[in-house]
Order: structure tokens, then sequence, then C-alpha cells
């Protein structure tokens, strides 16, 4: 490495041109936001359909159904699939979209019980604002997480409307949880009313089971035990039924991957250019710095670490302009009424500043070793 | 006492299928503390020798010792490390760093050595002063004259305290009355510093500064009528 003495030379170097200074890193940080912006992407499906779902957890749902405005199961399986050995509890779930298509702005209503609600579900969550009696005492009352209340500016005390319902914000929860993040828990009934006019209808089961290794099985008797009537169901666990939901938006996000990976490979060209370059300029300067002593070896690293320099400007340019984007803008990709939620991780920060130095350094390497290689009688010849 | 030693030095370079000799065979002894000149045609590899003891080029051929060191056979970065203790060099075009200031110009050379802040600073400071800019420290070159970046371009040979001094044509592109200045300098520090100078010169002026002058012509040194000469080694 370079011992801090030498950085005010290098520093003065990269000043020197600040136009071109100006636009490599710009362009770097354009590049690292959006690499950063992709990965959070792929971060959220990962967590969303991998790492959240739960190993317990079977999600019933209308068979052949892929949308929560189609998926419709009367309510009166509930008592049927209770029966079935192995099962824990299970909580029919009507789900209201305002979107049906991928969106970053979607509005999800999860219609539940009021007994399961406060049994299974708010106690996993924290009350931020408002709160849960608030929520228990009206018939039209909403908790609402706290992605979709930050982004939509809701607080307690508040009512909106959204696909057709309008609601009254009892408390903002927040928790591990990406769906509740990004959901609106109301009272089943209210949403049966609200939206079908008619109660007896939901869109999914969430059929908790005593033994993860029967998952399958209990999947199985589920199915088979509807296979016959108006309405049968096709059962997954948790982790099935999210993957499957996100198919599209994993391919989309896996393709969007590659972009990327190539905003990377512009961030090297871009480094690269610029130091080609910058040091194309001082071949005299080199040969000086070496007339005076300066080791070839030092000479090229002292042009390397320009190119570190301006890699972890951009990166981190870049990287504080994607955080501040995605803070500010709480954005949540939904799809089917899966939310996937985009949050920069400080790993990945760190990831990012990290890859867009060893970008520098690498874009560094070649002009650095060319710097160092010259013959200095020959430098002042050639100038 | 013999301080550089020259035996055959020959510098050959390739262009094409034609091989050009600006040096061959040359023999020369430079005393310590000696102000040496070197004068003759555009060609005649004045800057070549002067290259070659500076450290900046390596001989094709023959010996090179500088105070008991055959520096030919020495490697890259070892001949960059005793360039920063030997040798101070002086261009014709002062060759400052543009984006640094006077000072840290000065400074570069000392960076290479194990110095603190505080005496770096004591020795640009002084280096400045001998030069007569201790008030252009924070001047950038673009900011002085000619004659003021060729002092501090000398302060920067002279700061880490190197043996030998070259300076190629140090007046070559300065007025009269700074050329007269800039020599009066660097005869001071022959004369005070004990500095062994060795200077390529076309101005026969400028030559009678020194206390030795030495006319080369085709790669080797020649008396005033252009015959091959011996009187280069003592």
């Amino acid at each position: 490495m370079i011992a801090p003495k030498f950085m005010p030379l290098i520093v003065k170097q990269i000043v020197r041109n600040r136009t071109r200074t100006f636009l490599t890193v710009a362009g770097v940080a354009t590049a690292m936001f959006l690499f950063i912006a992709v990965q959070a992407m792929h971060r959220g499906v990962m967590i969303t359909t991998q790492q959240n779902a739960e190993d317990n957890l079977l999600i019933v749902y209308r068979q052949d159904r892929y949308c929560p405005f189609t998926s419709q199961l009367p309510q009166y399986y509930q008592q049927r699939i209770t029966e079935i050995p192995g099962v824990v509890s299970v909580i029919p779930m009507r789900i209201i979209v305002n979107n049906c298509r991928t969106s970053l702005d979607v509005v999800t209503f999860r219609g539940v019980p009021d007994d399961d609600f406060l049994k299974h579900m708010a106690p996993t969550m924290d009350v931020i604002d408002g709160s849960i009696a608030e929520w228990e005492r009206r018939s039209d009352a909403a908790i609402v997480g706290e992605t979709l209340a930050r982004r939509r500016g809701f607080k307690a005390g508040d009512s909106f409307d959204a696909a057709g319902v309008r609601v009254y914000v009892a408390g903002i929860v927040r928790s591990d949880e990406p769906q509740d993040q990004n959901v609106a828990y109301v009272k089943l009934d209210f949403l049966q009313q609200t939206v079908d006019r008619k109660l007896g209808t939901v869109t999914q089961f969430n059929v908790r089971v005593d033994d993860p290794k029967r998952m399958n099985e209990i999947a199985a008797a589920i199915d088979e035990m509807f296979a016959t009537s108006e309405f049968p169901t096709a059962t997954r666990s948790d982790k099935a039924f999210m993957a499957q939901a996100a198919d599209e938006m994993i391919e989309l996000v896996s393709f969007a991957r590659y972009v990327g990976w190539a905003s990377l490979a512009a961030v090297l060209a871009l480094v690269g250019n610029a130091i080609v370059l910058s040091v194309q300029e001082r071949i005299k300067e080199h040969a000086i710095l070496q007339t005076l002593g300066f080791r070839g070896g030092l000479v090229g690293r002292l042009v390397v670490t320009e190119g570190l320099m301006l890699g972890l400007l951009g990166g981190a340019v870049g990287t504080v302009a994607a955080v501040l984007v995605v803070e500010w803008g709480q954005f949540s990709l939904s799809m089917d009424g899966l939310s996937i939620p985009i949050e920069v991780s400080s790993q990945l920060v760190i990831a990012g500043l990290l890859i867009s130095m060893t970008l520098g350094v690498i874009g560094g390497l070649i002009p650095g070793w060319q710097a160092s290689r010259r013959p200095i009688a020959g430098c002042f010849r050639a100038v | 006492m013999v301080l550089i030693e020259c035996r055959k030095l020959t510098k050959e370079y390739r262009k094409g299928d034609m091989v050009i000799r600006p040096l061959d065979g040359l023999d020369l002894d430079v005393e310590a503390g000696e102000f040496l000149a070197l004068m003759g045609p555009s060609g005649s590899g004045k800057t070549t020798l002067l290259n070659l003891i500076a450290g900046i080029d390596s001989p094709t051929s023959g010996s090179l010792v500088i105070d008991g060191q055959d520096i030919s056979k020495l490697s890259r970065s070892a001949l960059a490390n005793w360039r920063a203790t030997y040798i101070g060099y002086i261009f014709q075009l002062y060759n400052l760093v543009p984006v640094l200031t006077a000072y840290e110009n000065v400074e570069l050379p000392l960076l290479l050595h194990k110095l603190s802040r505080k005496e770096r600073h004591e020795r640009v400071a002084t280096a400045l002063s001998l030069v007569g800019l201790a008030d252009r420290h924070d001047h950038y070159p673009r900011q002085l004259s000619g004659g003021q970046e060729q002092r501090v371009a000398i302060a920067r040979a002279i700061v880490a305290d190197p043996k030998i001094l070259v300076a190629d044509e140090p007046t070559g592109d300065l007025d009269k009355a700074s050329a007269l200045a800039i020599m009066q300098l660097l005869q001071r520090l022959v004369r005070d510093l004990g500095k062994t100078l060795i200077m390529v010169t076309h101005d026969p002026n400028t030559a009678e500064f020194a206390s030795r002058t030495l006319h080369l012509d085709k790669g080797r040194l020649v008396d005033q009528s252009g015959h091959a000469t011996m009187e280069a080694v003592r």
C-alpha cells in the first residue's frame, strides 16, 4: 500500500483534471447506484422466498389460481382442515390488493378473524403508533405495516381508501416478517362485506402443522379432501407458495442482476479509461519522479491508488444515493399480493464500497504497471 | 579523490536496422567536489553521458563506478534507491510537477527518506532559502518566472543532500540575467556545500563557471580541435 505522506500527491493528481474526475466519479456512482438497487431487489426476493418463509406453514389456495382476486375458497373449509391430524391451527385470510400486477406501490389488505389476529399475529408485532385495542374496538380499523405507512405517509388516526375499501388506521406496527411490514390487517368480516357484500369467502388458509416433516403429507391430505368439490385446493409450503407467486419476479430480478454485473464492468471501463488518459498525460512527470528516486513500483502504486480513490469516491456517492432513494421511497415490489421489500442492508453498503474500491484498483493495474515499467530516459526523449 | 570513474562506457540504441552509438567507449574520471562542464554539438552524447551518471539510463557495455559502486550492475529498484541518495538532477526545462506548490515540489525527494514531517519541513525551508525563494513556497510553478522555477528545481535537487548534482543545460531556457544568477548559485553549491556538479551546456560563457570543461563528439571525448583525447582520465 501507499504511505499516508504520499496521499496529498495522489489527491492533487485526482483533482487536477476536475471535469474528467467529475465525469468518472458520476459514471461510477451511477453504475454503483444501479448495482446496489438491483442487489437490494435480489436480496428482498431471497428474504421473501427463502429465509422468511416458515417451515411449518402451509398455504391453501384455490387450485389453478394465482391471484388473490381469483382465488376464492369457502370459509367453512377451515373446520374440515382443522380436523386433519397434525394441523395445529388454521387461519382463513381474505386478501385484497389495489393492483394485481407487479408494482412498486401496492396496498394489500389482509382480512383475518379478530381472534386469530390477536392470538397468532399481534404478538409478533411491535406497535410504534396507535394501539391494537383501537383495532379491536372499531370494525373498519386497520393495523398497518411500517413500510406501507411510511410510503403512504399514514399515521394512527388517519383514514384511507384503496381497492374500494376505506379503513381507519388504528395502529402502525413493525415486524421482522417482510409481508407484515407491507400490508394492512383488517377484520375478515369487514373486508368480506366491504368487497363482496357477502360473508363466507376467503382467499387462502394459513395452516400451521405440528411437524415440518409432515408438510407434504398434510398438504396432500388437504388437497385430497377437496379434490372433488366445487372449489378444489392447491396446498403448498409457505416457501413454495412464495416462490411460485414470485416466480416471474424472480426471473425479472435474476435478469436485472446481469444488468447490475454489467454496471460493474462499466465501472471498470470508466476508471480504467480515466487512469489510462491521466497516465498518458503524465509520462514525463512519472519519469521525473523516478529520476528523483521513486521506484517504478512506487509510481505504479501511486497510479493504482488513484484508481482506488476514484472507485471509492464514485462507489460511495452511488451507494449513499441508493440508500437515500430506497430509504426515502420505502419501495416494496408487490405481485399477486406478495410483497417483496427493497432494502439496502449495511452488508450491501460495505460490499458496494469494497467492490467499487476493488474495481478501481483493477482499473488502475495495467496503467500502473505500464507507468512503472517505462524507461526513464526514453520518457524524456519521447515527450 | 575520484568519485566517478567511467571505463569504456558505451551506449547503443537500435533504430530499425540501424545501431546508434551516442557513447563509444568513453573513459572519464571526475573528482569529488569538481564542477565539470560537458560541451559538444547536438548528438555528441553529452546528455546520454549525464543520464548514465545520474542512473536514469544503463550503459550497453563498460563500467561506471561511482563512490566505489558499479551502478551499471544495479537492478532497477536498487538504482532508484541509489538515485534518491546520490543524485540531484537539474533539467533544462525545470520539470516541476505543475499541480504541486514550490514547497511540495522540493519536498518530493524527501518523501523517499525516513524523515518526520517536521524534519522534512526544516529541510525544505533550508533549501528554499538557500536558493532565495523562501517567500515563494506556496506558489505553483505557473506563478513563478523561469528563473524562479529553475531555483525551485535546484532546491529540489539539493534538498536530500546528494553527493552529485547533474544539470542538463540549466540555463538553456533563461534570459541572460537569470542565467547568470543560476550559474552563480550552482557555483556556490560546489564551493560552499562541496557538491560534485556535472553540467551539460552549449554555451561557452556558462561553461566558464566550471572548474573543468570537456568536449564530446560522436560519443568520444575530444580536444578543442576535435581530436580524441585521454585528458579526461587522471
